[in-house]
């Protein structure tokens, strides 16, 4: 089998495809040693070709844009593989040196609800200097293709497209999943959790470094100055909604509930209504264009349970399953619905719920008029298991490190060398 | 509320499938407000679901605009309930195929009374009115004589009005599980070849345990006037891939009818008192006293003609729990608005099986407490 450079996404049915696709690529890593900053040149060309405008209805197009960029990557890569590590040098620890070398080839699991995440995975192997083995979930196939047809007409050299194969296969083909551990020395494993058990009990070589990044769910929170100050509300609503909006709620980041505390003699009542218009908002500039009928059941069935359950709780919805806001009071983590469907809760003390994390929490979205405050909440959020405090309306924006750990790093190794002759 | 209970009489009086589409809107819209009212008087937490409905209830044009329950709701426990407990007449239990968990709907007498009434007129415009001998494949020990009744229980007991004699054709085996008393069904079937007859089960009981050990035997009930009803849904029979074709000849060659004389009818406890039987087109029909709405999971507004959606059942007879408006967990596809060949008027529409259960998938998909793992 030839791996064609011009299509790098294969409807991939037999195991031998993968087995033999693989050592071509291990090959490649092989024959060529490239540094970041030669993926870099790529990618930066990449970038631009993704700035047509048939391409800017394409869902998180615009964050790809911004990841590729060289300005967004050399802080990224010094921080992780050292000050000479853009250029593949070694960089000095005492009287040892360090430099980055390629793990091989990494499987790429991606997860089927985040439309480019398999580009963003493979690119952190590839900044590595790994070649890149991805398995595309099927509903991701289409835009998956588009997305890599810019990327081949980017790299005229090859340098990166030959280190590449993108496999299309349904996620029922255990056999296929199984030749895919079996071909790769390093793996980055996204989504839920079963497929993260699944894929984890895959049979890889013993040597393979596993990346995993489980599910997780985030949660928003606002101290009582930033939610009552009257001139901020608008723009504190705004960057929540779109916080919920991305990725239909179903990200590991998405807000799923947001804490408001009390104080400042205001009701957080008050801040539905600001909460309401930035939702409908959103909704009219988003709108949904398909739902599985579950998600809607679901949706239905929350809004009714919170109502019946207490006749202190609201509610704001409109008559279909676009959005939900449900309003109560209480420091618990309440069980995640998706489908745009937050919960506020108004508690005594931000303190409160974030004590009560248990390690399921991966962002902490604050928007906070005092920063001691922000600076006393990120300290008990991070030792209550948060990998990521943001300001709201940032939820979603994926700088490493991501849960808790580098991107291009667990798929290096890095080699030390104490010269014989100091 | 007594006026309210003679509004419910006048129209369980009508014939079931006669009224306009238009007519039957309008008159089912004005009892059904009447309901909400009574309901919220009667239950705070519901008061607060539907005073927080995006529109008022009170002004609405159409049933679609009212304030629906998901069916989920109905498996909450205590049971939602409308009356004291001193008025409950009885629990009804479903049988939880899908979640394990049971919905529980109370009734009190009106609502007993009218499940009844609601069932038999349904019944009596599908097989007539007169009383035959009924055999009911399933085991008398549901019945129990309890407060308490499932799903099973529940439809066995509203083919009684048409009923002179009632026999019971499978027991328990020591192990509890369902056997074919064959000498009974023998006894049953002796020379009523000329009978008309009521033969009930719930669909994978009468595959299990009437088709499949008499096809093995190569027996013929010889049964051609007997009108076999099942109901209860097709999920368990979906890992033997029995079709709803196959289902009707093996069975009508066992009973020695004709596959026409098989009806499969659909009915949820959480719905007491209305069926939807398969009229002759093979289509469903709502009857006088409820409606059906068929609504687009995108929207949740009504779907057209030929259009898929979640099912919603609506009806005037329970007033002792929320079953008014129920948004169910079955897809269904709207055959026509009206005009079913079939001569019913009103919504004609087919069933086409469970809501699918969502994907798991996602980095965001959590269910489960790291401190309940631990």
């Amino acid at each position: 089998m030839i791996i064609s450079t011009t299509d790098l996404t294969q409807n991939v049915t037999s195991p031998a495809e993968i087995t033999s696709a693989a050592v071509k690529l291990r090959q490649a890593v092989m024959d060529v040693e490239i540094s970041p900053n030669d993926v870099l040149t790529v990618f930066d060309s990449w970038a631009k070709s993704l700035g047509s405008r048939e391409l800017d209805d394409m869902p998180g197009i615009v964050f790809l844009r911004m990841w590729l960029r060289r300005g967004t990557l050399e802080p990224i890569i010094a921080r992780e593989l050292g000050s000479n590590g853009l250029h593949g040098g070694w960089t000095e620890y005492g009287r040892a040196k360090c430099k980055a070398f390629p793990v091989g080839v990494v499987g790429h699991w991606p997860a089927g609800n985040v439309e480019i995440q398999p580009l963003l995975s493979m690119t952190c192997a590839l900044l590595g200097g790994n070649a890149a083995l991805v398995r595309i979930p099927s509903g991701l196939v289409d835009l998956t293709r588009c997305l890599m047809g810019k990327l081949v007409q980017s790299d005229p050299g090859e340098i990166l497209t030959r280190r590449i194969f993108m496999a299309a296969f349904e996620h029922t083909r255990q056999d296929l999943h199984e030749a895919m551990a079996r071909a790769v020395d390093g793996a980055m494993i996204w989504g839920g959790e079963e497929a993260v058990l699944q894929i984890r009990a895959l049979p890889f070589p013993h040597w393979a470094k596993l990346a995993v990044f489980g599910p997780r769910i985030s949660v928003a929170a606002m101290d009582a100055g930033a939610w009552s100050n009257l001139q901020e509300r608008e723009s504190w609503c705004l960057r929540i909604a779109r916080d919920v909006w991305q990725f239909d709620q179903q990200a590991c980041s998405s807000p799923q509930v947001l804490f408001l505390e009390k104080g400042n003699g205001q009701l957080t009542a008050q801040f539905l209504p600001s909460l309401r218009r930035a939702f409908e908002t959103e909704n009219k500039a988003h709108p949904r264009r398909t739902i599985p009928a579950a998600l809607t059941s679901a949706i239905c069935q929350a809004r009714a349970s919170w109502l019946l359950k207490d006749t202190a709780h609201q509610a704001v919805f409109p008559s279909g399953p676009d959005w939900t806001l449900l309003l109560g009071a209480g420091s618990g983590l309440p069980q995640p619905i998706q489908g745009k469907t937050l919960t506020v809760l108004e508690v005594d003390n931000l303190s409160d719920p974030i004590s009560k994390f248990d390690g399921n929490v991966q962002t902490l979205g604050l928007g906070m008029a005092d920063q001691e405050k922000e600076r006393e909440i990120a300290l008990l959020a991070g030792r209550k298991g948060v990998d990521r405090i943001v300001k709201l309306g940032r939820m979603h924006v994926f700088f490493p490190p991501w849960d808790g750990v580098d991107l291009i790093r667990p798929m290096v190794r890095m080699v030390r060398h104490v010269c014989s002759t100091d | 509320m007594p006026e309210l209970a003679d509004k419910i009489d006048r129209v369980l009086s009508m014939a079931p499938y006669c009224q306009p589409p238009d007519e039957r809107q309008a008159g089912l819209l004005e009892i059904l407000k009447e309901e909400l009212d009574y309901a919220c008087q009667r239950h705070a937490g519901y008061k607060n679901y539907v005073q927080q409905w995006p529109l008022d209830y009170r002004s609405a044009d159409e049933i679609a605009d009212l304030p629906f329950l998901p069916v989920g709701i109905l498996k909450a426990n205590p049971p939602l309930s409308f009356v004291g407990p001193d008025e409950i007449k009885k629990t009804l239990t479903s049988s939880a195929t899908t979640s394990q968990i049971p919905s529980r709907v109370v009734l009190d007498m009106p609502t007993t009374r009218r499940m009844t009434k609601g069932t038999a007129i349904i019944l009596r415009d599908f097989i007539g009115p007169a009383r035959r001998p009924y055999l009911v494949v399933d085991t008398p020990s549901l019945m129990g004589g309890t407060n308490a009744l499932g799903a099973r229980g529940a439809a066995i007991q509203g083919l009684q009005p048409f009923a002179n004699e009632t026999t019971y054709c499978l027991g328990l085996n020591d192990q509890g599980d369902l056997t074919l008393d064959q000498d009974r069904l023998r006894e049953f079937a002796k020379d009523r070849q000329d009978t008309e007859l009521l033969v009930y089960g719930f669909t994978f009981i009468l595959w299990n345990h009437l088709v499949k050990p008499l096809m093995a035997e190569g027996i013929c009930l010889n049964l051609p006037k007997a009108r076999i009803l099942h109901s209860g849904g097709w999920k368990r029979l979906q890992d033997q891939a029995v079709e709803k074709s196959l289902f009707n000849e093996q069975l009508a060659e066992v009973c020695g009818c004709s596959p026409d004389r098989v009806v499969d009818f659909y009915g949820m406890v959480e719905s007491v008192g209305v069926i939807y039987p398969d009229c002759p087109e093979g289509n469903k029909h709502a009857p006088g006293f409820g409606d059906v709405i068929v609504r687009d999971p995108l929207t949740l507004k009504p779907v057209a003609a030929g259009e898929n959606g979640i099912v919603e059942v609506c009806s005037i007879l329970p007033t002792s729990f929320p079953g008014n408006l129920l948004l169910t967990e079955d897809v269904a596809t709207v055959i026509a608005y009206d005009g079913c060949p079939c001569g019913r008027r009103g919504i004609s529409f087919r069933f086409a099986g469970r809501i699918p259960k969502a994907e798991l998938r996602g980095c965001g998909n959590l269910q489960v407490n790291r401190s309940l793992v631990n």
